[in-house]
């Protein structure tokens, strides 16, 4: 059908309609008599109008979401099209192409504090406020001592020991936290999303409840993210988690952590690089159950070569504390006493007073929300991503549920996220990368598969004298040649995996 | 026309003259053992071939009577150069720790002699390995300079003067290259890369005279450990056929990093004075330095091996002409790696050596693939290629291409406080999505571009890289999430608004 003046383009890309239906009134936009299309859900987009040239023009137009409800042509209003409750990975980055798709948006997060609690949080959420990036830059701090034996192969000395200051690099740590969330804050009024700040409820299908004021909206976003979960032992309250590890005013002496999965390594290698007596409680027999068999080995071999004591088969079943002011960590095998416990036993999904049995959100068995292939839960308008639905809790991961999110309600692209081939990493030092099938489970998928490994001093060692090793390994299908699984630990193997996920 | 080497029991095949089958000591013999020669010796004597190598006897400095087993890469390129890299980077570490919260107090020494010492070590251990490589392949080795005598024999001049004489069914040259010093007065003062891997002393003061890799890697390793680098070069920028965009980072890096780039300047005359080496460069200006490298450029080595003799073609630029196959205009002499100056890389001479034995004693014709072959220069920070240029991509594509770059600070600069942003590129076919060339300026860039070379070798399109979930916190993950595109480029070198 032909353009012309006065008609308007849906903003939906795959829109080809998109001609006026209803003319609408907007209480509070410049635009009164703003035209709409009614293709998706339902909902009603902003749309471009065609000047008298036939040339379509960028208009900063928000329209208040409407419902099916109305009867008779009219229709119920809302205050928003979207409210994403939880401003971390994924429900930034929903809220954000919502809003750049023609939705009204608003996100609602809990005031920033460095220890997460049903009270606070803060724009970023997890991974930037605690977890990937802390994490990341304690990890770079605490991997300068091996660069300092390192250069002793190199030809440097030092005329005394390097001293490391704990507090100067949390200090520094929470510096570039406070530009982050400022960055993120920045982002979301960019894309003219609104900021609540406050822990949202959900009181209906339709109403998010903020510090006490109701707003209404056609889609409601769970994205609260998870939290550490400590096991129910006596004394529990005496334990830290990674929240407050990455806060403490001083650095222990002496550290017993309990977990065995990529939380407990990585800041078993802080504590470690940095010259903390470091102890790590596993109940599995190997650390870093789910990854490939030869890697599980080959780390734990690394990092007990670093000084790192490991307990496996250990379960914790108390904790004391001591008129020392130190800690005794009883297990079902013995006892340990250090100056702190740390637990990093698992993650659990934030779904506990969000209002989400009241309005009949199925949650499964560990607590996350159900969600179909789409993000969609078995409520019609709600809708959940990120580490509070517990696919695969990662940063990356949820992004792209947030962009499939908001391309399948807003951008008129019924967008699924893609699970394949999902590449991560474990910042250990030597940090692990990892993709695709382990060698055990492509046996059980392919059949035949060829392994290739190769294990070998890497160059930096050769002159720095240091006993450590790179291990690679390729597993390929053998009737179709694909590379199904590669696993690397290694320095910097995290870097060279990513475009090696590109390519199976 | 490929030869197929003849099974166990079959007649060897006519000789070249079309007489009956001839008798040969070796089925092949190559001259000069490194990346290319090694590699080519030790895949044809897997299949089943006698295969024997000549190589100069082992010196730190090449020249045309020394070398030695494991060449170039092994020697006198690759290998001692990323150890001397990896000394030099940390200098920038130690300043990096700071604001982690490390103090260093008191003084940091570094000591050139025990790094230098602790190289050597590791090249002899190499040296070795790579001998016990060659003996685990039933290769013969022979100690002394090959020179062709005629299309199926070769003599090696040993130590002793004494000359031995192999006759061979096929002929391998693998010589490499060696710098080419700058001709000009006093040059005997000046070194090249083989010196500078080697010095006695630790240089103060250097001047260098290149713009290629070799001067932009040695610029870096002195000027890491301490010493004043003064860089001078032909064009306005250095890295010559490199993206233009990159060089610009490249030279910017140089530059933070203490390094006085003279672009567009060259060097005149060096003389001996007190105080070290005075160069007088063209715009008039002097230094005083303690070394003057000249990383001007690399030669194929082809002098006194026989070739004009047997009349094997050399090209204009004094490398030996080959076909696809690395087959010289002498049917029985071949010829891989920096002496054929195609592309001059290690991993591209091992795959010349792999495809040459293949085609010539596995029964399976090979020609090497020059596309998309990924190269680093490790610089501070290191920068690495694959795929076109930008420039190259216009002029060659049919089509617009799209531009992707980013530039931002790693995560490891916000606290250390160092400005040094890292800097991505990637290159698209607007219509068919392909991805044509991407780099990289950053730490670590070489290892992530590893990865992007298999995906270009596989035909990635933009797509592709974009449907891959990242990999987070790191460099590379900023790969697959360049959503926007800088420019769009037409045939004909119009930038476009994107």
């Amino acid at each position: 059908m032909a353009i012309t003046a006065g008609m308007s383009k849906c903003v939906g890309a795959a829109c080809v309609r998109g001609i006026v239906v209803k003319e609408v009134i907007l209480g509070r936009h410049r635009y009164p008599h703003t035209p709409v299309c009614t293709n998706f859900y339902g909902v009603r987009l902003s749309v471009r109008p065609w000047n008298s040239r036939g040339v379509y023009m960028r208009q900063d137009l928000k329209v208040k979401a409407m419902s099916t409800n109305g009867e008779n042509g009219y229709y119920k209003e809302y205050d928003y099209d979207l409210i994403a409750i939880g401003a971390g990975s994924g429900g930034v980055r929903a809220a954000r192409f919502a809003s750049q798709f023609g939705a009204n948006v608003a996100v609602c997060e809990m005031p920033f504090a460095p220890i997460s609690s049903d009270e606070a949080g803060g724009v970023g959420g997890t991974c930037v406020l605690r977890g990937c990036v802390p994490k990341k830059l304690l990890v770079y701090g605490a991997n300068f001592p091996h660069d300092f034996e390192s250069s002793r192969g190199f030809g440097w000395s030092f005329e005394t020991e390097p001293k490391h200051d704990w507090k100067t690099l949390i200090t520094n740590k929470n510096a570039e936290l406070n530009r982050l969330t400022g960055v993120y804050k920045s982002l979301l009024q960019k894309s003219e999303v609104d900021l609540i700040e406050g822990r949202g409820k959900i009181v209906d299908a339709h109403t998010v409840e903020v510090k006490g004021k109701q707003y209404t909206t056609q889609h409601i976003l769970v994205s609260v993210g998870g939290r550490a979960t400590v096991p129910n032992i006596p004394g529990k309250e005496n334990a830290i988690t990674s929240d407050e590890a990455l806060n403490l005013s001083e650095r222990p002496n002496k550290i017993c952590i309990v977990g065995g999965g990529y939380i407990a390594l990585e800041f078993a290698g802080i504590f470690a690089g940095l010259g903390t007596e470091v102890h790590v409680f596993v109940r599995q027999p190997k650390v870093l159950r789910g990854f490939d068999e030869e890697i599980r080995d080959f780390i734990a071999a690394q990092l007990q070569a670093q000084g790192i004591v490991f307990h496996f088969g250990e379960s914790p079943t108390a904790i004391e504390k001591r008129n020392d002011g130190t800690f005794c960590l009883v297990t079902d095998s013995g006892k340990e006493v250090s100056d702190l416990v740390m637990f990093a036993t698992g993650r659990a999904p934030n779904t506990k007073n969000l209002g989400l049995e009241e309005v009949g959100v199925k949650l499964d068995k560990r607590g996350a929300i159900e969600v179909d292939s789409f993000s969609r839960t078995n409520v019609d308008s709600i809708w959940a991503i990120g580490d509070v639905t517990n696919r695969i809790n990662l940063t990356p991961v949820a992004l792209m549920e947030g962009m499939a999110m908001a391309k399948t309600a807003f951008g008129n692209e019924p967008t699924k996220p893609d699970y394949r081939f999902i590449a991560s990493a474990v910042f250990t030092q030597p940090p692990i990368g990892t993709v695709g099938y382990t060698e055990e489970q492509a046996v059980e998928k392919f059949g035949d598969v060829d392994v290739y490994t190769s294990t070998f001093r890497p160059m930096k060692a050769t002159l720095s004298g240091l006993p450590e090793k790179t291990f690679m390994k390729i597993i390929v299908d053998a009737s179709s040649d694909k590379v199904v699984g590669i696993h690397m630990c290694g320095d910097e193997t995290p870097e060279i995996l990513q475009l090696k996920s590109s390519s199976p | 026309m490929p030869r197929t080497f003849p099974q166990p029991g079959e007649q060897a095949l006519h000789d070249d003259n079309g007489e009956g089958p001839v008798e040969y000591d070796y089925d092949l013999f190559v001259i000069g053992a490194g990346s290319g020669g090694v590699r080519a010796s030790r895949t044809a004597a897997g299949f089943g071939a006698k295969v024997a190598i000549c190589e100069l006897p082992y010196h730190p400095i090449s020249s045309e009577s020394a070398g030695g087993i494991g060449g170039t890469c092994v020697l006198r390129g690759c290998v001692p150069k990323k150890i001397l890299v990896y000394g030099s980077a940390f200098g920038g570490e130690f300043q990096d720790a700071r604001e982690f919260g490390w103090n260093i107090n008191g003084d940091i020494t570094f000591d050139w002699k025990r790094l230098i010492a602790n190289k050597t070590k590791e090249i002899i251990r190499l040296n070795g390995v790579y001998k016990r490589l060659l003996a685990g392949s039933k290769v013969d080795m022979y100690e002394g300079g090959g020179k062709i005598v005629d299309p199926h024999t070769v003599d090696v001049e040993q130590t002793g003067g004494e000359v031995k004489r192999f006759t061979a069914k096929k002929i391998l040259v693998a010589t490499g290259g060696r710098a080419v010093p700058l001709n000009i007065p006093g040059k005997e003062l000046a070194i090249t890369s083989d010196e500078g891997l080697s010095l006695e002393e630790f240089p103060k003061r250097v001047v260098i005279a290149g713009g290629g890799y070799i001067a932009v890697e040695f610029a870096g390793i002195y000027s890491g450990m301490g010493a004043k680098v003064d860089l001078f070069y032909r064009k306005p920028l250095p890295l010559t056929g490199f993206d233009e965009e990159m060089r610009e980072v490249v030279a910017r890096n140089l530059e933070n990093r203490g390094i006085k780039c003279h672009p567009e300047t060259n060097l005149t005359k060096l003389e001996k004075v007190a105080g070290g080496i005075k160069v007088t460069v063209d715009n008039g200006e002097e230094h005083e330095v303690d070394a003057v490298m000249f990383a001007t450029g690399r030669k194929p080595s082809t002098k006194n091996i026989g070739l004009e003799d047997v009349g094997v073609e050399l090209d204009k630029t004094g490398a030996i002409k080959v076909n696809e196959y690395s087959q010289t205009n002498v049917p029985s002499i071949w010829a891989i790696g920096d002496v054929t100056n195609r592309i001059n890389l290690t991993p591209v001479a091992l795959m010349e050596g792999t495809c040459f034995a293949k085609t010539e004693f596995g029964g399976k014709p090979m020609k090497p693939d020059y596309e998309n072959v990924a190269s680093a220069v490790f610089c501070q920070p290191p920068l690495s290629v694959v795929g076109l240029t930008e420039d190259k991509a216009v002029k060659q594509a049919k089509n617009d291409i799209l531009v992707f770059t980013s530039s931002f600070n790693p995560m490891k600069n916000t606290i250390s406080g160092r400005v040094e942003k890292t800097f991505m590129k990637l290159i698209v076919d607007a219509v068919t999505d392909k991805v044509l060339g991407a780099g990289m300026v950053g730490p670590d860039a070489a290892e992530i571009m590893q990865g992007v070379a298999i995906a270009l070798k596989c035909g990635a399109t933009k797509a592709q890289f974009d449907a891959t979930v990242g990999i987070h916190p790191t460099a590379a993950e900023e790969l697959v999430t360049m959503r926007t595109a800088t420019r769009r480029v037409t045939p004909k070198g119009e930038v476009l608004k994107v």
